[in-house]
């Protein structure tokens, strides 16, 4: 009763997989393309973007909240001893500080942002597909991607880039709080070394990736979520096939930037 | 003379099986014609082609002299606008009220404030006598109410064609013959054509001017209510007595 | 009765009333899921104990073992192959800021993939990919009411459902965590030599890699092996209405199932650190 296809030859399985991937990297590619075009324009909703800013910045702040004190006190859990053991201590701060800032505030936030907000973005976009209202959109001649596409993926912009900065300070909090209680390390230790050796341009490195991570979450959680075929079934398949695509997004952005950025 | 809207030898299949081979259909301004078939026979795909949410294979569309099925997605918005069509499954919005599903396309076509545009649609929802229904949401109303809702967001914009995909499938009859008596209102008062897909014979009989029996993906007759009753054809015959044995070929059982 | 003459004082009554309800829902949904889990070993024990595959379809749990291994296998490699050039890629950028001296580079870093970064990355995926298709299908079966014919036919769906995707993901999070850990690791090597000319023999050294850091990956890779399918069934068992419902389900596992491997992942470090004494 499972919904998998049994296995099939290995090559064929692999040529079949990656010309899907290959048309759905175009299709999101496509999507982009018509979104820009309507930024352009503009051809916004503003309604619509006022609410879904809303909607999505609600939902998902006490979640990312709450990963990013966890996320903080994960890096001082492996900086830290390391550290400690070297007797610098004074560097804790920075240690940690810049992972949390450079590398995993930015993606463990983005990657919650795409389970809570992406996935949820996808399913009601795919169950208003399942249920004919987008074409009920259409044969009112109102453009689908101008009215829902747009404004969510402007918000969920919008929304991740703020859910980055507020979560990495809360992070850089977790990581003193961690420090702290684990390692025996002073707050005012942890605070003079995130204020000595973190420069703004680290900060700004997150957060400009995070621009990116949203425009991605945002394209391909809409795209699955208007290409959907079939049901109930179908919408399940829709969210998983965005959070998946969502995750490779953000791994492979991450990568670039940082190359083309240093 | 020209007909309003016409089919000319259209053809459609789907992942290869064919549904419609050559189906020709002419439809006067200002009638009201059902499509009536069995399920799959491709009437809703019908009336889909006419406003471009589904791609013909082969064949023309004609709508007032001009034809339809080649313009771009872009272009179909001045088509759409005159063309309205009410859905299976109503599609009104969830997230929001009737007054605001009715009042979408009044604010973005007809440039109206959110407010001015609010008060146009409940007036439009008391034509469907729905006005007291106007803050509720689509969850909260019944089939047969959520159809009425539909009707009036799309009359908003005073289209010239209606299409109506099985409007009366699904409601109790009470609720149905509602429905059939708003069709008739709409072309015998506002002049609309009406193109009404259904399952529903006692809706065909009642309301239709003319009726299109579409049949193995042709139209196999066109005829007004009264002869496709006594028509001789012994087909005809089986679907509107709704025998289950006889000629006809009924795919899948 | 709280008197609700001031507008202030009813509206914070009713903001601790909402609060006193998420709180309430949020026990009852843990206490649920804590019952789904102690079900699904009861399953597994069901399972060894009985011979016979009665009421279980033949080949599921290969079937699983497919579904959740092989064809994650790509996604994860190209996942953790991304992050672990650039992990690398960072490191070296600092240390060149501030000793230059790459010897450690690789041994560090192999003690840090072992330990942690391999594991709980591999888990956060698993989490997104195999969570939400493990609520999607449960989930879609709950709304079709396919669920209810199991129940009717005397089929328990928590044995069904949940125990096949549960053993098949505990031996593939294993596996595809060594996977990973491997892909990072060797993608790192691949950085570290392009970008700062790292000699590879300097950097494959696994000097600072001791026992306790293997079974870390274990414990951790089988804790959120266990989390993912125990969530994941859970949020698609409690799927409810049509497409929305499944819509739901699926979000929740995905949120859920990382949240777990987050906090698993802290939880389990947290008491090595205890036990080893603060050295890790």
């Amino acid at each position: 009763m499972t919904l998998d296809e049994p296995p099939p030859g290995v090559i064929a399985g692999i040529g079949a997989g990656a010309l899907r991937v290959a048309q759905e990297i175009g299709g999101i590619l496509l999507l982009t393309a018509e979104v820009v075009r309507a930024l352009v324009a503009p051809r916004i909703d503003t309604r619509e973007l006022w609410k879904n800013l809303y909607k999505m910045g609600n939902r998902s702040v006490p979640i990312v909240v709450l990963t990013a004190l966890f996320a903080g006190g994960l890096m001082t859990l492996q900086t830290g001893p390391f550290v400690k053991k070297f007797g610098a201590t004074a560097l804790a701060g920075w240690a940690a500080g810049y992972a949390v800032l450079r590398e995993m505030g930015p993606i463990l936030i983005a990657l919650m942002f795409s389970g809570r907000v992406g996935a949820n973005n996808t399913a009601e976009l795919s169950t208003m597909t399942v249920t004919e209202q987008l074409d009920g959109l259409r044969a009112l001649a109102i453009d689908p991607v101008g009215f829902l596409v747009v404004p969510r993926v402007l918000a969920m912009m919008v929304t991740l880039v703020a859910l980055t900065v507020i979560g990495d300070l809360v992070a850089l909090l977790g990581a003193a709080v961690v420090a702290h209680a684990m390692l025996d390390i002073e707050w005012s230790t942890m605070f003079h070394s995130f204020a000595d050796n973190l420069r703004p341009f680290d900060f700004l490195h997150g957060v400009y990736k995070s621009i990116a991570f949203g425009g991605a979450i945002a394209v391909s959680s809409c795209y699955f979520g208007v290409t959907v075929r079939g049901g109930a079934v179908g919408v399940g398949r829709a969210v998983n096939a965005a959070v998946v695509a969502a995750a490779v997004s953000i791994m492979l952005l991450d990568f670039l930037l940082t190359y083309l950025t240093g | 003379m020209t007909a309003f809207i016409e089919y000319r030898d259209v053809t459609k299949a789907f992942a290869g099986k064919p549904v419609l081979r050559g189906m020709n259909l002419a439809i006067a301004r200002g009638e009201v014609m059902f499509i009536i078939g069995t399920s799959g026979v491709g009437k809703s795909v019908t009336i889909k082609h006419l406003i471009g949410l589904l791609r013909i294979d082969g064949g023309e569309i004609w709508f007032d002299g001009r034809r339809v099925d080649r313009l771009p997605e872009r272009a179909l918005a001045p088509l759409r606008k005159r063309i309205g069509m009410v859905f299976q499954s109503s599609t009104l919005f969830d997230s929001m009220t009737l007054a605001e599903n009715v009042a979408l396309p009044l604010r973005k076509h007809q440039r109206m404030a959110w407010t001015a545009a609010l008060d146009e649609a409940r007036r439009r929802l008391a034509q469907v006598y729905m006005a007291e229904h106007a803050e509720r949401y689509p969850a909260e109303l019944s089939d047969g109410m959520r159809k009425r809702a539909a009707i009036a967001r799309t009359l908003a914009l005073d289209p010239e064609v209606v299409l109506f995909d099985e409007p009366t499938t699904g409601l109790d009859p009470i609720s149905a013959r509602r429905i059939d008596r708003l069709i008739r209102e709409l072309a015998g008062s506002l002049g609309v054509t009406a193109v009404v897909v259904s399952h529903d014979l006692a809706s065909t009989f009642a309301i239709a001017d003319r009726v299109a029996f579409l049949y193995q993906g042709v139209v196999h007759v066109v005829a007004a209510p009264g002869e496709l009753r006594a028509s001789p054809d012994p087909i005809v015959q089986q679907f509107i007595t709704g025998r289950s044995s006889g000629p006809m070929e009924t795919p899948g059982f | 009765m709280p008197d609700a003459e001031l507008p202030r004082a009813r509206w914070l009554h009713q903001r601790i009333e909402g609060a006193g309800a998420a709180a309430l829902a949020a026990l009852e949904a843990a206490v649920e899921l804590w019952r789904v889990y102690v079900a699904t070993w009861a399953g597994i024990v069901r399972r060894v104990a009985r011979r016979r595959a009665h009421g279980r379809p033949r080949g599921e749990l290969a079937r699983q073992l497919y579904s959740i291994g092989n064809r994650s296998l790509v996604f994860i490699a190209v996942t953790l192959g991304f992050i672990g050039m650039v992990m690398t890629y960072e490191a070296c950028l600092q240390l060149a800021r501030v000793t230059g001296d790459f010897s450690q580079v690789g041994s560090q870093f192999l003690r840090l993939i072992i330990s942690d970064f391999g594991p709980t990355l591999t888990g956060l995926m698993l989490a997104t990919r195999v969570g939400a298709g493990i609520a999607a299908e449960i989930g879609s079966m709950k709304v079709t009411e396919q669920i209810d014919a199991l129940r009717m036919s005397g089929v328990l769906p928590i044995d069904y459902l949940i125990v096949p995707r549960f053993i098949a993901s505990l031996v593939m999070t294993l596996v595809l965590a060594v996977f990973g850990a491997v892909v990072m690791y060797t993608a790192g090597g691949l950085t570290a030599k392009y970008s700062f000319g790292v000699n590879l023999g300097l950097y494959f050294d696994a000097s600072q890699v001791r026992a306790r850091h293997v079974v870390l990956l274990v414990i951790k890779a089988i804790a959120f092996g266990a989390a993912i399918p125990v969530v994941a069934g859970f949020c698609g068992l409690r799927a409810r209405g049509s497409s929305e419902g499944v819509g739901w389900a699926t979000t929740a596992a995905v949120i859920g199932g990382s949240f777990a491997v987050i906090v698993l992942d802290f939880v389990i470090s947290a008491a090595a650190l205890f036990v080893t004494g603060g050295d890790l």
